[in-house]
């Protein structure tokens, strides 16, 4: 049972082994911030369309499975939307459209119709969470290096005194830019692919 | 035919079930995301006043490009207008943007703010920099109000590349604006 909730995190990673949801992982990448917030909306989004896939497996019937689907990955979308919107609305614009966008997000999809509609409930909050965590932890590898290399800063939240930028000397003043940019986006993610098969083989002895 | 019937009721009853719950999420919400809107709209407000007191606020039906308009005055006394701040909708690369300006009574740009706009983030957002605003303070009288990347200088025009049509949208609706200023009566 609980392989199931590890497996999310290394072993079948959605962004670096599975590839799915690249779009948003590549669009929202760019500060440390915005990839902790994408996670958040991302598990809050799966969970609860992990959760009730699961529960109506029974009562969905077979051909209209997908819009179905879709009917609740878009309602809890929504939700997240609107408590972003009223509770957090500097982390909304900076995540933009992408917030939407989580409804055509394939792991989300991807998860509903490749596991929760066909395991218990249990195994699909576990399947939920840890899938959830394994984008969050790959989305805040690629922005970190992202940030760090092309601005030259890590952002997190603002606390107190604290103004949530760490600055780190002198990156902060000649920053390698391309890897703010969409190209730097897709350099980054390659070489993370590359370097988590490579230690996945030496790992796991190449099967 | 029976199987349609059910299988369509079904997918209706999930449909129902999930506009309810956004129904009632979205009552809880609205509130507090109108509040935010509104401090952020004071905010923008009281920058581009340039320190004048802000009037009634006017709503303008009938124009496609200005929607609503403050009248402003340096003073306390509220007879003649020193300026105006009209609140515009431009189109830009992801729809509607709206825009919050100062004039002065001759049409010259005074303050430019970018309000609400879905613009590319990196590209068409860095509109919403004060520093960017920049290039259209000060015309609209004598100088016209650059809406081409040719009226701009090297620099200027580089912080637009990438962005032209965000660019382009404010600067129409400034030029709109600047007409409109030009136009009002109570002066």
């Amino acid at each position: 049972m609980f392989k199931e909730f590890t497996k999310g995190l290394i072993r079948e990673n959605p962004v670096f082994v599975l590839a799915l949801g690249l779009c948003p992982a590549l669009g929202v990448s760019t500060r440390v911030v915005n990839a902790l917030g994408m996670g958040a909306g991302v598990l809050f989004v799966l969970l609860g369309s992990n959760i009730f896939v699961s529960l109506l497996k029974n009562y969905i019937p077979e051909k209209v499975r997908i819009p179905s689907y879709i009917v609740i990955i878009a309602s809890f979308v929504t939700i997240v939307e609107m408590v972003m919107q009223a509770y957090l609305p500097d982390l909304y614009n900076s995540l933009g459209v992408f917030v939407s966008l989580i409804v055509v997000n394939c792991i989300i999809l991807g998860r509903a119709e490749g596991f929760a509609n066909r395991n218990t409930l249990g195994a699909s909050i576990l399947d939920a969470v840890g899938m959830a965590i394994g984008f969050t932890f790959a989305l805040l590898l690629i922005s970190f290096v992202r940030e760090v290399l092309g601005f030259g800063t890590i952002t997190l939240f603002a606390m107190g005194n604290f103004d949530g930028v760490i600055e780190i000397p002198v990156l902060v003043d000649s920053p390698a830019r391309v890897f703010a940019l969409a190209a730097g986006a897709l350099l980054v993610t390659g070489y993370l692919i590359a370097g988590f098969r490579w230690a996945q083989d030496k790992a796991g002895g190449g099967k | 035919m029976k199987d349609l019937v059910k299988i369509g009721g079904k997918l209706a009853v999930i449909c129902a079930v999930a506009a309810a719950v956004l129904g009632v999420m979205n009552a809880i919400t609205e509130p507090q995301i109108e509040h935010i809107k509104q401090v952020r709209l004071e905010k923008a407000l009281k920058q581009v006043s340039k320190g004048m007191n802000i009037g009634e606020q006017k709503a303008v039906p009938e124009d496609d490009v200005v929607d609503a308009y403050y009248p402003l005055y340096e003073g306390t006394d509220q007879g003649v207008p020193n300026g105006y701040i009209l609140r515009m909708i431009g189109s830009g690369y992801g729809g509607d943007m709206v825009i919050l300006a100062s004039f002065e009574t001759d049409g010259e740009v005074l303050s430019v703010q970018l309000m609400e706009n879905s613009e590319t983030p990196g590209l068409g957002k860095e509109a919403e920099k004060q520093s960017y605003m920049k290039k259209f303070t000060g015309t609209g009288d004598q100088e016209p109000i650059p809406v081409r990347k040719d009226m701009l200088s090297q620099e200027q025009s580089d912080a637009v590349t990438g962005a032209t049509i965000t660019f382009v949208g404010i600067a129409k609706a400034l030029v709109e604006g600047s007409d409109f200023v030009n136009e009002l009566e109570d002066k």
